[in-house]
């Protein structure tokens, strides 16, 4: 069976990590659920996983953020706990990823109401000719 | 379709890729498949000293270990990768991500393979995140869903 | 090495391990010295602005991390006894880090720290020398305080190529035994037993007895000694001892028969230390089969040398094969010996410049020990590169019998 850990990543202002897992207990699934500080992690079989979580997601759309785990909850090698120090590589990952998911949230709700944001230009290294005049503008200042 | 994601560990892209209806390559399922299918014979990944021999295939014998071991470990996600999503300029992250040259190498193997490619840069604000995320779906549309692949 | 002890706590600041499949053979080398691997907290802030504190612009994000743990040990966020930086061997960019990581934490702390770059072949019995003595200098403190050695001790240097020993009582050399190595136990039974008879004692009034080298653990066991130690630690010891340069910095050079030392010492406590092994070209045993070629002893090669200038001669490989090769084609085009011989001590000389003292700072004096520290030639052509004046100390071919017969004596009475 592939048994499989994903993520529930949660940064939401309706919703706590508690009422998530209240309602991953409630679905009676097969999976085993750890809270944790970012949200929960759900493992289990794929399909069960996936369906679950597909559900889990509609509690709040621009709440919840899904990514697959490699090691399980708790595996000693990657566990804090268990370590002795510092956190595993991907926390750190996760956690400069977290600062931005606010701002993924609003984008996906534009996205929802059909905005089409503006497609910025790329900036150009300045022409050296327009340097040139610069810096021999500046000369004369001097 | 299966997308291959850049940052290969990254929540968002890989949520990104799973909402719009297609199926995210990440490192993390490999890592998964190496530490769970497996008795733990070479913790904490189970990438043995067998490994960098593998990654050969990728690079020679000159390119360090680290390089090669984990080219053996984006080997399948390389091979089964449809589209890919890469990010040019991603926040710092570790572990599997956690080599430039490795990277470097990865990124141009996804250019050379000629699949659908999007790249983009990291937002930094709320609107770049939103043309970020706009970018992303339409991207995702013009791919077949996954369940429509075979 | 014994389980009462608290295990030491040894930092791992390192890139690479876990996808060269290593890791398992780094726990297992600490596993086997009483110590435990720590990863240092840091937080995402620390990593963010870990370059610009630090000063060095890095494009792999498990540098910066290396960096930041560096940073984290330093401001004492983490207490550890031991640091161990290592990044995967031929590249370019963790070379830079893993050197300035290490100057970083070694000048600011005082924290034993060494360096190490591996490849998918790293063996736990690789690494377990250099485990060894990064703990012993983490945890034996006192006994390398030892400046004087006292009563009746001995030591034997179990060497790849040769095995040494001595017998020493108050402070003084009485008894000198040196052997080639060719079966370990009866190798140190001989030269054992060579130094006994000149000093004229018997083995049962020793009162305590140090085994170090290769075959430290076999020779250990079977003679009952009362320290087993690794070579790093007891030529740091034996060399300052030899110089009577105890206090202070110092490094100490040694070109064995199968690998190459470079040892940074501060007050006779090893700080930095390289070892190689990997090229034959580098070691004694490239000159031994020089002598040969030119049909002259070891222990002639060296005068030899003085007498020649390396430049005449053009080398274009450090390889043990084909460098020698290059040499014994320029006896052809006309060089002279002298100069042959002069060209193999400054190409081993070079390999040990290149490839290992790169690794560590080299600091005043520098004292050349082993038995390839005799042969005249190669401490000359050590002077020139590091232009910098080698000691070679007496008895320097007894190095490590030395230093484990000094340290042998914190035993006695106990």
């Amino acid at each position: 069976m592939d048994s499989i850990t994903k993520m529930v990543v949660i940064n939401s202002s309706k919703l706590l990590p508690s009422d998530v897992v209240i309602k991953l207990y409630e679905s009676n699934a097969d999976v085993l659920i750890k809270e944790t500080c970012f949200g929960v992690m759900v493992t289990g079989e794929r399909k069960v996983v996936d369906s679950l979580l597909s559900t889990i997601r509609k509690m709040d759309p621009y709440g919840i953020f899904v990514k697959e785990r490699g090691f399980a909850p708790g595996e000693p090698y990657r566990c804090r706990a268990t370590r002795r120090g510092g956190a595993r590589p991907g926390f750190h990952n996760l956690e400069s990823e977290d600062k931005l998911l606010p701002h993924i949230a609003s984008a996906l709700r534009a996205l929802d109401k059909g905005e089409i944001p503006q497609i910025k230009q790329k900036k150009k290294k300045l022409d050296i000719e327009k340097l040139k005049n610069i810096i021999k503008g500046t000369e004369v200042q001097q | 379709m299966k997308v291959f994601i850049y940052p290969t560990n990254s929540l968002i892209l890989s949520d990104l890729v799973e909402r719009f209806g297609h199926e995210p390559l990440a490192i993390m399922q490999e890592v998964g498949k190496k530490v769970k299918s497996q008795g733990l014979d070479s913790p904490p990944l189970n990438i043995t000293p067998e490994d960098p021999k593998l990654g050969l295939k990728y690079a020679a014998v000159e390119v360090p270990s680290g390089v090669r071991g984990r080219m053996s470990l984006f080997d399948p996600l390389l091979r089964n990768a449809e589209a890919a999503i890469v990010v040019r300029d991603p926040v710092i992250s570790f572990g599997c991500m956690g080599c430039a040259r490795t990277n470097e190498l990865v990124n141009f193997l996804l250019r050379a393979k000629k699949i659908p490619l999007l790249e983009l840069d990291y937002p930094s604000n709320e609107e770049e995140a939103k043309e970020f995320v706009y970018k992303i779906s339409e991207f995702l549309k013009s791919l077949k869903p996954a369940e429509e692949k075979k | 090495m014994t389980s009462t002890e608290n295990p030491v706590r040894i930092a791992q600041l390192s890139c690479g391990a876990e996808y060269s499949g290593i890791q398992k053979e780094i726990d297992s080398a600490v596993k086997q010295v009483n110590a435990v691997m720590v990863y240092p907290e840091v937080d995402i802030a620390d990593i963010e602005s870990i370059e610009e504190e630090f000063g060095l612009k890095v494009a792999s994000p498990d540098l910066k991390l290396v960096m930041a743990r560096a940073k984290s040990i330093v401001t004492g966020k983490v207490q550890v006894d031991a640091v161990f930086v290592a990044t995967c061997f031929r590249c370019a960019e963790a070379a830079l880090v893993r050197s300035e990581v290490r100057r970083y934490i070694h000048e600011k702390t005082g924290i034993p720290v060494i360096s190490y770059s591996f490849t998918e072949r790293t063996t736990a019995g690789t690494l377990l020398t250099r485990m060894e003595a990064l703990t012993t200098t983490a945890r034996r403190k006192s006994l390398l305080a030892r400046e004087k050695q006292s009563g009746l001790t001995a030591g034997i240097d179990s060497g790849s190529t040769t095995t040494k020993a001595v017998v020493m009582r108050d402070d003084k050399i009485i008894g000198k035994g040196w052997v080639p190595t060719i079966k370990v136990l009866e190798s140190a039974e001989e030269a054992y037993a060579n130094a006994l008879k000149e000093a004229g004692v018997k083995r049962e009034e020793i009162q305590a007895l140090g085994t170090t080298g290769y075959g430290r653990f076999l020779i250990g066991e079977h003679f009952k000694a009362d320290l087993v130690q690794e070579e790093i630690t007891v030529n740091s010891k034996g060399a300052v001892y030899l110089a009577g340069k105890q206090k202070g910095t110092a490094t100490v050079l040694d070109i064995g028969g199968m690998d190459n030392k470079a040892i940074s010492v501060i007050d006779g406590i090893p700080g930095m230390f390289t070892m190689g092994g990997i090229c034959a070209g580098a070691s004694g045993r490239f000159l031994e089969m020089t002598a040969k070629r030119l049909g002259v002893g070891i222990t002639e090669l060296g005068a030899l040398a003085v007498k020649g200038k390396a430049e005449n001669v053009k080398m274009n490989s450090y390889c043990i094969v084909f460098g020698i090769q290059s040499l014994v084609n320029s006896l052809a085009a006309g060089n002279t010996p002298a100069d042959v011989a002069a060209a193999a001590c400054h190409s081993v000389a070079e390999q040990l410049f290149e490839q290992q003292l790169q690794e560590i700072d080299v600091k005043e004096p520098v004292i050349m020990v082993g038995g390839t520290a005799l042969i005249e030639g190669l401490p000359k052509a050590v002077e020139e590169l590091l232009k910098v004046k080698v000691i070679v100390p007496a008895n320097a071919q007894y190095i490590g019998a030395v230093g484990a017969a000094l340290l042998a004596s914190g035993f006695i009475s106990k």
